[in-house]
């Protein structure tokens, strides 16, 4: 007696269902292939007013460009719409303090700079003010704010960054910073 | 508009219960009248109405809190919760009932989230770069100081004919157009990046499209950016362009994508570019803003382009021109943050 065939069963039977897909890919499975196999190309009929064949990575790249109409703006019922808002304003509020943070740093920044500079302005070489050089009696004001006037002097500031300081700032540097060996 | 009304709504409904709301301007004056006396002390000065009430009082508030009641006293119903404003597709002008929604709102058409990150080239710029310029382009001016008066850059019309009354002002001495004046640099108006162009035109697009459809492809890929085309606006039979044809593709971009944009040409083009001298010192527009270009082989070297070249046709791959528009109002200005942002110049600096 010949042995019943085993293709009906092993078409059902959840055993022999392969478990190496995803579970979102386990609608492929249902997909058969429609078209009979052929390692042949299917050639479509050809028409004389057509001109020469277009490469067909312009037609998928048009294909690919085209986007249709931009889509309709989110709807939320009441709450939801009230804590979407809620969280956006939370975040924008979040950056805006940034923001004002690095603002005001600059700002201290400068003021200081204002601050150092108007001091040495007033300083003669000795580190003395006009003030202090009359209480011990001394009138020489020749080297009043040399190192201001030094420090004023805007020779060679546009001329270049160095291409060293040019870089952007990264979480893990080069151990050696630059190479400085290196030549075209 | 819907938020709007349904926010002003919520608030009307929590004020009775919600007293730190209404009183917040108070919070700025130590008494409402001049003849109270005052009070809270000094030290308490700098309370903030967006500090977290004190756990008491919102207590209180919570017992307080009963919502049918609420519901009950209004005067109006809100409008039902599924009830919906619909932004207009179209914008018909400020008369119109209709209005759209501010971009900034969720529930606006134009409405974009984000930012979500914060790319390195805008934390160097923050920590670093800005800074910097600032304290190498410092100018002290003692206390007291005022700025010689300079005279009229459009000067009037003086004499005795009566047609100079009313005249537009003569244009500038020297000039065609009124150049930008320099502002000494401060904590305020520190150089910084504001936004990136970036374009190309091809010259077969008038007869084949699909050198614009390729060119598009390529730049919205590497900016990120969706592309905006241009027309021929006057025929040139020199260059073969004709009125209404489209052959230019250009994208703008700001904020995160233009960091990132920036930073990637600076670290991974560039570098990679044989033989790259920089960017022409005598770039630039004398009002800061700076222009450079990439042939086509410079183009493949991106890394969104070199990871799938074979997608595009090789021959259609464009050339590229960008243009960084800083907020610096000369060209030296301009250049300088570019150079601290890593970009290299040769040649004469010319400004």
């Amino acid at each position: 007696m010949k042995a019943p065939s085993m293709a009906l069963l092993r078409a059902f039977a959840p055993i022999t269902h392969s478990q190496t897909l995803p579970w979102t890919a386990r609608g492929c499975l249902a997909q058969q292939q429609k078209s009979n196999f052929s390692t042949t190309e299917q050639r479509q009929a050809r028409d004389k007013n057509r001109g020469p064949k277009k490469d067909p990575r312009i037609t998928q790249i048009r294909y690919h460009l085209y986007h249709p109409l931009t889509p309709r703006p989110l709807r939320f019922s009441r709450n939801r719409a009230l804590r979407h808002w809620t969280i956006h304003r939370a975040w924008q509020r979040y950056l805006d303090e940034q923001r004002k943070q690095t603002e005001r740093t600059l700002e201290r920044q400068y003021n200081a700079m204002s601050a150092a500079c108007e001091a040495l302005r007033l300083v003669d070489a000795h580190g003395l003010t006009a003030d202090e050089r009359t209480k011990i009696g001394e009138s020489n004001t020749k080297e009043e704010g040399r190192l201001y006037r030094i420090a004023m002097l805007k020779t060679g500031v546009w001329d270049k960054v160095p291409i060293e300081y040019g870089r952007i700032q990264t979480e893990t540097p080069p151990r050696k910073g630059w190479n400085h060996e290196w030549t075209r | 508009m819907a938020l709007q009304e349904v926010t002003s709504a919520f608030i009307k409904r929590m004020q009775s219960t919600q007293t730190p709301l209404k009183q917040a301007w108070k919070l700025q004056c130590l008494r409402t009248y001049a003849t109270d006396p005052m009070q809270k002390e000094l030290g308490e000065l700098e309370e903030s109405v967006h500090q977290a009430t004190p756990t008491d009082a919102a207590g209180k508030r919570l017992s307080q809190y009963d919502p049918t009641q609420n519901a009950k006293q209004r005067k109006e119903q809100l409008p039902p919760s599924r009830y919906q404003f619909r932004s207009p597709r179209f914008y018909r002008g400020p008369l119109h009932p209709h209005q759209p929604l501010k971009s900034s709102d969720p529930a606006s058409r134009e409405f974009v989230p984000g930012p979500f990150t914060l790319p390195r080239l805008q934390q160097t710029y923050e920590s670093t770069i800005a800074p910097d310029l600032m304290t190498l382009t410092y100018q002290h001016y003692p206390p007291g100081f005022e700025r010689p008066q300079k005279g009229e850059r459009l000067r009037e019309w003086v004499g005795d004919s009566p047609y100079f009354k009313n005249r537009p002002r003569r244009g500038p001495r020297g000039y065609d157009v009124l150049p930008l004046l320099r502002k000494p640099i401060t904590f305020r108006n520190v150089p910084k990046l504001e936004r990136v162009t970036v374009h190309t035109m091809l010259k077969g697009a008038a007869d084949d499209s699909a050198y614009l459809h390729v060119a598009g492809m390529v730049v919205q890929n590497i900016t990120n950016v969706r592309v905006q085309t241009h027309a021929v606006r006057k025929s040139v039979a020199s260059f073969g362009l004709r009125a209404g044809k489209h052959v230019s593709v250009t994208s703008e971009l700001y904020g995160e994508n233009m960091y990132h944009f920036l930073s990637k040409v600076i670290d991974v083009v560039m570098p990679k570019i044989k033989d790259y001298k920089g960017v022409k010192g005598s770039s630039g527009d004398s009002s800061g803003h700076i222009s450079f270009g990439f042939k086509p082989e410079e183009v493949a070297l991106f890394p969104e382009v070199e990871v799938n070249y074979d997608m595009y046709p090789p021959k259609m791959i464009p050339g590229l021109h960008v243009t960084v528009h800083t907020s610096a109002t000369t060209d030296y200005d301009a250049r300088m943050l570019l150079q601290a942002i890593g970009v290299p110049f040769y040649g004469k600096m010319v400004d």
